[in-house]
């Protein structure tokens, strides 16, 4: 399994001299205390209680 | 001509506890409990024929028929005529709403933009989470809403495209020129998936980016709904059949992330536009296993996402995909400034997928979702056999501001947006004013209470003495659409519609 936010994987080092090659991204960071606080409250069995009607 | 499209997007519904509930009910109920203005139980349903074959031939059965006829014998015994069950909408945006057999579903009007788009993508989900609020108002068991493909026990559902392109564009050249393209194109519009399936049954955990490609069999079939096929031959053009027809696309995850259903839209819509143009034959990628390739794709855990050509070379998705990047760049025709945004767009998201794939959770729905879940995942020190992961993949595509994942990272300001000024926009429901969902929308919301039927390409109003036809066949120019629609705000009776050069009487 690839790595996570927790461990990012090495990324390749940014083309040097200003070119027009590819920037490293810049990616905002969430808050990850209020999500976490969020997914805390998700029922871990709701999965298991969802049924559906295959659909189209 | 220009390609013109639409999304449909079947929707998951349940309840908080859900014990004993009745799917297609709650459908029906959530279709209707919506207020927006539109007309209701007016679809016209006689000329819809999902068995006719782009491939020029009509199929006596799909393989969803039994079922189909299984739903609709269960279906017949509710106290409810088909018009109630379906419950179909037409809203003044163009767009239709209805229960289709177990889901609510939002069919956007026709864009002719990838801007015009996301509005009216946006309102559909302000729409359905409406419709859950008003409902949730008078119980203790909410109603939950999930725009997202699986239940992960094998059972999916649609998140559909219709592109709409000339007739003179052959079959063969489309089905074969787009065929690579849509097994790829997922390391950039899949919407992660912590589960592998089959039809019908749940096989193991683990992680895929994308939610629909265990869910297909064929190359190219007519079917939707079971053996699904890379390529849908439906040929229902809802057009004039001898000018155009449409593209259904089915092989799509249902996106939340806007710059996701950008790049799916936008980058489909120019491939199509350059095989439209005339890529030359021996330029189209081609795969040697399809099949087995979009599942080896969404599967891969190490994102390498490599895959076999017909010619033996391998090669990866990342490759493909700037192959067909090359021929839009050289075959499809200039476009405007959103043409030329949304292909940097594409290089760029390419690029940081072969360097850092999940340096893209900004903007696509399978890194942000795997990235949140790993996070909460280490930090609960759960294994990747854990159910929870599922149910927080569930809730990632929750329709509630207040609890679904993918809205508390949206309201943080994680996500990238394609045009960010649209941010927070509430749904309007206004139509396109470039298509003519503009003149459908227009008549809904003029001559609503005298709308004896509507389609995707007619509108039948009531005269004072005659039926009026406005035929939306062949009303594809903005210009010709513009005309209408100063016809149209100017009548103050349906008969000051056939001034124009597409109603009739009848």
């Amino acid at each position: 399994m690839p790595d996570t936010i927790e461990k990012p994987r090495p990324a390749s080092p940014a083309p040097s001299g200003g070119g027009d090659g590819p920037r490293e991204p810049k990616v905002e960071k969430p808050n990850t205390e209020e999500l976490l606080k969020r997914m805390r409250k998700v029922d871990p069995d709701q999965a298991k209680r969802y049924r559906q009607r295959t659909g189209e | 001509m220009d390609i013109q499209f639409g999304l449909e997007t079947e929707i998951g519904i349940s309840r908080e506890d859900p014990t004993g509930i009745d799917v297609v009910a709650e459908s029906i109920a959530l279709v209707r409990s919506a207020t927006v203005p539109g007309v209701r139980a007016k679809w016209d349903y006689r000329d819809e024929d999902p068995h006719q074959d782009a491939r020029g031939f009509r199929v006596d059965q799909l393989r969803q028929d039994t079922d189909e006829a299984n739903y609709f014998a269960q279906d017949i015994s509710r106290p409810l005529s088909f018009a109630e069950i379906k419950s179909d909408l037409v809203l003044r945006n163009g767009a239709r709403f209805y229960n289709d057999h177990a889901h609510p579903e939002y069919c956007t009007p026709e864009c002719s933009t990838l801007r015009e788009l996301m509005e009216q993508d946006a309102a559909g989900d302000a729409l359905l989470m409406a419709c859950a609020s008003s409902l949730n108002a008078t119980t203790t068991n909410p109603v939950r809403l999930y725009k997202n493909n699986t239940d992960f026990l094998g059972h999916s559902y649609g998140c559909h495209e219709n592109y709409l392109l000339a007739r003179s564009l052959p079959w063969e050249v489309l089905a074969e020129g787009i065929q690579a393209f849509l097994v790829t194109r997922q390391i950039f519009c899949g919407a992660g998936k912590y589960g592998w399936e089959d039809e019908d049954r749940f096989l193991h955990p683990g992680f895929q980016i994308s939610q629909r490609s265990d869910f297909f069999s064929e190359l190219q079939s007519v079917d939707t709904m079971q053996r699904r096929p890379l390529v849908n031959t439906r040929d229902e053009p809802h057009a004039n059949p001898a000018r155009y027809r449409r593209f259904h696309v089915i092989i799509g995850d249902a996106n939340l992330s806007p710059f996701a259903t950008y790049l799916k839209v936008g980058t489909t819509a120019r491939v199509l536009a350059a095989l439209q143009n005339g890529v030359p034959s021996h330029r189209i990628p081609r795969l040697a296993d399809p099949l087995g390739a979009l599942q080896s794709i969404s599967r891969d855990t190490e994102w390498k996402w490599r895959v076999r050509t017909a010619g033996g070379r391998t090669v990866t998705a990342v490759d493909i995909q700037r192959q067909y990047l090359e021929l839009v760049r050289e075959f499809a025709p200039p476009g405007p400034v959103e043409t030329t945004e949304l292909i940097n767009s594409w290089d760029e998201v390419l690029t940081d997928l072969e360097r850092e794939p999940i340096s893209t959770s900004d903007r696509l729905d399978w890194s942000a979702k795997h990235r949140l879940i790993e996070v909460f995942r280490e930090s609960e020190g759960l294994d990747m056999e854990d159910p929870w992961l599922r149910s927080l993949d569930l809730e990632y595509h929750a329709l509630d501001r207040e609890s679904g994942l993918f809205f508390g990272l949206l309201d943080q300001g994680t996500f990238r947006l394609p045009f960010p000024e649209l941010k927070g926009a509430t749904a309007d429901f206004h139509p396109p004013t470039s298509t003519r969902a503009a003149i459908r929308g227009g008549c809904i919301e003029r001559f609503g209470s005298r709308v004896v039927s509507a389609q995707w390409d007619a509108v039948v109003l009531q005269g004072e003495s005659a039926r009026i036809t406005v035929d939306l066949r062949d009303l594809f120019s903005h210009r010709d659409v513009a005309a209408g629609l100063d016809v149209l705000r100017g009548a103050q009776r349906p008969e000051d519609l056939l001034s124009l050069p597409f109603a009739k009487v009848g």
